[in-house]
């Protein structure tokens, strides 16, 4: 009776174990929010805390790593492998975008194919490459890029959805369904909503395409998006020393300002049209870029490294390469100076641009946050596609370079096989994918080591500890009373139930990763579903839906962020397309699941 | 620190002596201030005993060659050590001044 009482008075009605897992539940969100500690990391020390608190076992606690969802996430990744290093997906892309002659038809010529293969892809796999092949298309076209990285993403993110091995979270729904049911969903169960909710997103995107911001790439006009500090030094053999500033015409440069002047032996010294200019000298400048970096020709001026070097050594072998600072890139709060990466990569910085933000500081010394963008000097051979490069800076002008052969054929073969065995439920999707990429292996479409190197293990992580937390949501009975909440604010009408659930799914992940967001929904979505009597699956593809449409800010997932620094965004640029493309998505979305499915009652 | 400056045969001479830092640049350009607007005169620096010159002492002697220049007169820096010269190679100003 005393526990009775104690439980609903002072508990809620939920227990101990329940209340652990809410303030993990909260401290994960807040932790994804307001700070820069990786997913995966935070998804681990949240499942320990909950096995260290007794809220799960052991079983429970390793569930994650052995889901069925995680396996095909993880294998999938080696099926794309044997796709992309045969050539397959570039020479889709090479063919399918043409050369069209207005903005409209070109977005239709780039969404609708990039949302085709992402119904199948990866679509961070697929931001990735198509921001490159993006960024020399908008030159083809005279295009803005920043008009065409936020339609492409939109589109890679709602194509996702069209299959069940389109994204993760579809995935994670529909293995969350099979475990709870013992039935299985189909692998285009989704199909119908989510083809509907692309048409409906594209014409949308066409249809508001003005409000898509129009800046100059940082490639081709850092000048005029973004300010750079340019950091020049003064080799020996200088014409101009034992000149003044003003004298040589380093003072008053065409583009830009010269803010500070070191010399050999860092002593203070007043910057005026006066100084004298010393051998070894450091002169910062800021502007654009291109007429600063002139005074390396017409004032024979290096740029500041280590050490000064003879004009001669520069130009020769170097080329300068533009990279953006990814979100969870290990140099964000440090300096390029307190990194090694120039070292290990033979690179100099040149240049530092942030949107909207002078930085007045030398670019060596300049506490770097995700998305700047920054100018190396690199060795004409520096491969910026290296995976100690990658997880760090997002090259923008890489191309992948493969040769489209007989094994493209062979892995589209494969492919093919693998969608319309799991489509007709002739094989399992695990088995399914499995195959698949033993078979991408065994006809050599990958080397071993492209196929590991094409599993993100890290998101493996974070999608194992998001299904841990999902188990512990549904273990402890919050699933179930937040379903009952919602029955109570609703009533018990089926439609508003669903949609309720999949208007929180759709709030949360526009500032949580969606695959966190997904695997807390399922268990609530399923138990509402169950609170009101009615056959879950079509709530769980309503849900599917609405924790994808994760279109109104940078951070909601990996794809919106790969695209932030190439298109020159600003946070509010997602705002202003991705809250209203949510609505329309989600309500689009729900509408559809409910006549292509009819709810029936259980 | 010590900077002196005196009028011999018709030359200026200069005489350093310690090390110039920052704050002893400040102090000798004091001193030799009259010489920055050369009157025809050449300039002899005597840097026998000088162990160190900051860039700010550097300023100071190029501010005088910059006017010795302008009145076709020479500054001539006399005994200056390794060290000190190593200071004039390393920022491209040893062929702008003559070393005895």
């Amino acid at each position: 009776m005393t526990t009775y009482l104690f439980n609903n008075i002072f508990l809620w009605g939920l227990s101990i174990d329940a209340w652990i897992t809410i303030a993990t539940v909260m401290a994960v969100i807040g932790v994804m929010l307001f700070t820069k500690v990786r997913t995966d990391a935070i998804m681990l020390i949240a499942i320990g805390v909950l096995f260290a608190l007794g809220v799960l076992d052991a079983k429970e606690m390793c569930s994650g790593f052995s889901a069925g969802t995680v396996v095909v996430t993880g294998v999938l990744g080696v099926v794309m492998a044997g796709l992309r290093y045969t050539g397959v997906l570039q020479w889709m892309l090479k063919h399918v975008f043409g050369l069209p002659d207005r903005y409209p038809t070109a977005l239709l010529r780039m969404m609708v194919p990039v949302s085709m293969l992402s119904a199948f892809l990866s679509n961070t796999m697929l931001t990735m490459l198509f921001s490159n092949v993006l960024k020399r298309w908008s030159r083809k076209l005279n295009i803005a890029p920043s008009k065409l990285y936020l339609p492409m993403m939109y589109a890679v993110q709602m194509g996702g959805v069209l299959t069940l091995i389109g994204t993760s979270t579809n995935i994670i729904v529909a293995d969350y369904y099979g475990t709870a049911t013992g039935k299985t969903m189909n692998m285009f169960s989704i199909l119908v909503p989510g083809a509907l909710c692309l048409f409906v997103g594209i014409l949308f995107i066409i249809a508001v395409r003005r409000w898509l911001p129009d800046r100059k790439s940082p490639e081709e006009a850092f000048e005029t998006a973004f300010d750079y500090t340019v950091e020049l030094r003064v080799p020996s053999d200088n014409p101009n020393i034992c000149k003044t500033l003003g004298e040589a015409g380093l003072f008053h440069v065409k583009g830009g300002n010269l803010i500070d002047i070191h010399h050999f032996d860092h002593d203070p010294s007043v910057l005026s049209e006066d100084e004298f200019i010393m051998g070894g000298d450091r002169l910062l400048y800021t502007g654009q870029i291109d007429e600063i970096l002139e005074l390396k020709e017409t004032h024979n001026l290096v740029v500041s490294d280590h050490h000064v070097r003879s004009m001669n050594e520069i130009n020769k072998n170097y080329e300068l390469r533009i990279a953006f600072v990814n979100f969870y890139s290990k140099l964000i709060g440090k300096t390029i100076g307190d990194s090694s990466i120039e070292r290990d990569n033979n690179m100099v910085l040149v240049a530092v641009a942030r949107r909207g933000r002078r930085i007045e500081a030398p670019p060596r010394e300049v506490e770097l946050q995700a998305g700047d963008t920054l100018l190396f000097e690199c060795p004409r051979k520096t491969n910026t596609y290296a995976k100690h490069l990658t997880s760090q800076l997002q090259f923008s002008d890489f191309q992948e370079v493969v040769k489209i052969g007989p094994n493209a054929i062979v892995s589209s073969l494969i492919m093919t096989a693998m969608m319309i065995l799991t489509a007709l439920n002739v094989v399992s999707l695990l088995h399914g994918t499995v195959l698949a990429a033993l078979a991408m292996l065994l006809f050599r479409c990958c080397t071993i080591n492209q196929a590991m190197d094409s599993v993100s293990w890290r998101s493996l992580m974070s999608l194992a500890g998001s299904i841990v937390l999902g188990t512990a949501i549904a273990k402890t009975g919050i699933a179930q009373m937040v379903a009952l909440t919602v029955v109570d604010l609703v009533g018990t009408q089926p439609i508003l139930v669903m949609l309720g659930v999949c208007l929180a799914a759709m709030l949360i992940t526009q500032i949580v990763e969606n695959v966190a967001v997904t695997a807390m929904f399922a268990p609530i979505m399923y138990q509402a579903a169950m609170q009101v009597g009615y056959e879950p699956a079509p709530f769980l593809l309503a849900l599917m839906i609405a924790a994808n449409a994760s279109y109104a800010t940078p951070i909601a997932a990996s794809p919106n962020m790969l695209v932030y620094g190439p298109g020159g965004y600003r946070f509010t640029d997602y705002m202003r397309i991705g809250i209203p493309l949510t609505i329309i998505v989600t309500i689009t979305g729900v509408a559809a699941v409910i006549l292509a499915y009819p709810l029936v009652k259980l | 620190m010590n900077t002196k400056l005196e009028e011999i045969d018709g030359k200026y001479m200069v005489t350093l002596e310690g090390e110039m830092d920052t704050a002893a640049a400040h102090e000798a350009e004091a001193v030799l201030k009259p010489l920055y607007k050369s009157d025809g005169k050449d300039v002899i620096i005597d840097c026998i005993n000088l162990t160190y010159l900051s860039s700010g002492g550097l300023r100071i002697l190029l501010t005088i060659l910059k006017g010795a220049k302008a009145s076709n007169s020479k500054v001539v820096m006399r005994g200056a050590s390794d060290e000190i010269k190593k200071i004039f190679q390393l920022t491209g100003l040893i062929s702008y001044f003559d070393f005895e």
